[in-house]
């Protein structure tokens, strides 16, 4: 018999894990198509891949860019557990639990401050 | 095309390896690419870091549905974790290569001793923790506020040691941001070992960390530009496909054999880090 106060944890686990199986297959998706690409065009793994340009993202995609569907889909690797954390933050919320939810946040904010960090010293 | 397939097949056996054990994989994969494909340290770590979030993101969202992975305790440990992982990326820029090898060399062993020395305590110990009255909770833990520790525990097992664990789970961000890999050499023999959690639920708990932890160190590799799509792009799919299948065999494989594994994987990268150290 399942205790009832575990039925909330047994339900965020069940969300959080289709996350997280559904965004795989999307990066896999993704890279799948910038290999297909790549091998299409001749491109060998090792002539060395141009590094990630999020302005012109959008464009490089409309244009089958090899590059672009792997750093899209690179990108949504990285979204993965970060989206993982984000909606344990949310049920957290909801189900009124302050700790897990400040644990949860926190986490975010130092993944942020990693990023701004490392912006800030390649400028 | 002959260097991409070699590439995706070397990804899938690093795959389902990483998912077997509760590693990443990128004890595998950063050798391989090195020693394998010739790329430089910094782009092996870093290709390494996006596998290892593949890795744990396919094998955690199926422990995820199964309930095998512990959320509420691998969310508490990854905040030390990321935390790790933001000071050993800002700092392992400074330190030489060849000392880092050492000192992971020995860490290593030193798990993998641990490990094999180890009997497979985890349900005993479990048992043993609830049988023993804890003051901190009273006899009757239904008729008390659940502490932080209770609120970790599983089911059939009590998790114990929080200190140990928080600063182990700093170590393991270190490692990670360090070495390109998810930190699970650490992890799981952290949760087993110290914290009393069993080896399974520890191995699925270390998958959910992993992702998070290794998210942390590669955005700060994109942006220093040390993440090649055209290498991440067919090894990270490797990975995935090893991964799947691991994770869909893991309750199948003893825990024994499990143990036994674990042991080997990490005398080999052991001794890889080693060569690199006195070379």
């Amino acid at each position: 018999m399942i205790d009832e106060r575990a039925q909330p944890t047994l339900a965020l686990e069940r969300r959080i894990g289709r996350l997280l199986i559904a965004l795989t297959y999307v990066s896999v998706g993704l890279l799948l198509g910038g290999v297909v690409l790549m091998a299409t065009a001749g491109t060998s793994p090792l002539s060395g891949g141009p590094a990630l340009n999020l302005a012109k993202l959008p464009e490089t995609i409309a244009g089958l860019d090899p590059a672009a569907f792997l750093w899209l889909g690179i990108l949504t690797v990285i979204a993965t557990p970060v989206s993982q954390v984000a909606l344990a933050a949310v049920a957290y919320a909801r189900n009124g639990d302050r700790t897990m939810v400040g644990i949860a946040l926190a986490i975010l904010a130092i993944m942020a401050i990693g990023v701004v960090t490392a912006v800030a010293g390649t400028v | 095309m002959i260097i991409g397939l070699a590439m995706l097949c070397g990804g899938a056996a690093a795959g389902v390896f990483g998912s077997l054990l509760g590693l990443g994989g990128g004890v595998l994969i950063v050798p391989l690419l090195t020693f394998g494909f010739g790329l430089p340290l910094r782009d092996a770590i870093g290709v390494s870091l996006v596998c290892v979030i593949m890795t744990s993101s396919a094998a955690a969202g199926v422990y995820l549905e199964r309930h095998v992975a512990n959320l509420r305790l691998g969310i508490t440990l990854e905040l030390f974790t990321a935390l790790g992982a933001l000071i050993g990326g800002s700092i392992a820029f400074l330190l030489d290569e060849r000392v880092i090898s050492l000192l992971f060399a020995g860490l290593l062993v030193y798990v993998a001793v641990s490990m094999a020395r180890a009997r497979p305590a985890a349900r005993s110990t479990a048992s043993h923790a609830r049988s023993t009255s804890n003051p901190a909770i009273g006899d009757d833990p239904v008729t008390v506020s659940p502490t932080m520790l209770d609120r970790l525990s599983g089911d059939d097992y009590r998790v114990r040691n929080l200190g140990r664990g928080v600063i182990g789970a700093a170590g393991a961000g270190v490692a990670s941001a360090f070495f390109g890999i998810g930190g699970g050499v650490v992890k799981v023999p952290l949760m087993h070992l110290a914290m009393g959690v069993p080896l399974r639920v520890a191995t699925a708990t270390s998958n959910l960390m992993i992702g998070i932890t290794a998210a942390a160190g590669a955005l700060i590799y994109i942006v220093h530009g040390g993440v090649d799509p055209y290498v991440a792009g067919p090894t990270a799919i490797g990975v995935f496909l090893g991964a799947t299948g691991g994770s869909r065999l893991s309750h199948r494989v003893n825990v024994s054999v499990l143990r036994a594994l674990f042991v080997v994987v990490l005398i080999y990268t052991a001794v890889r880090m080693l060569q690199r150290a006195l070379t």
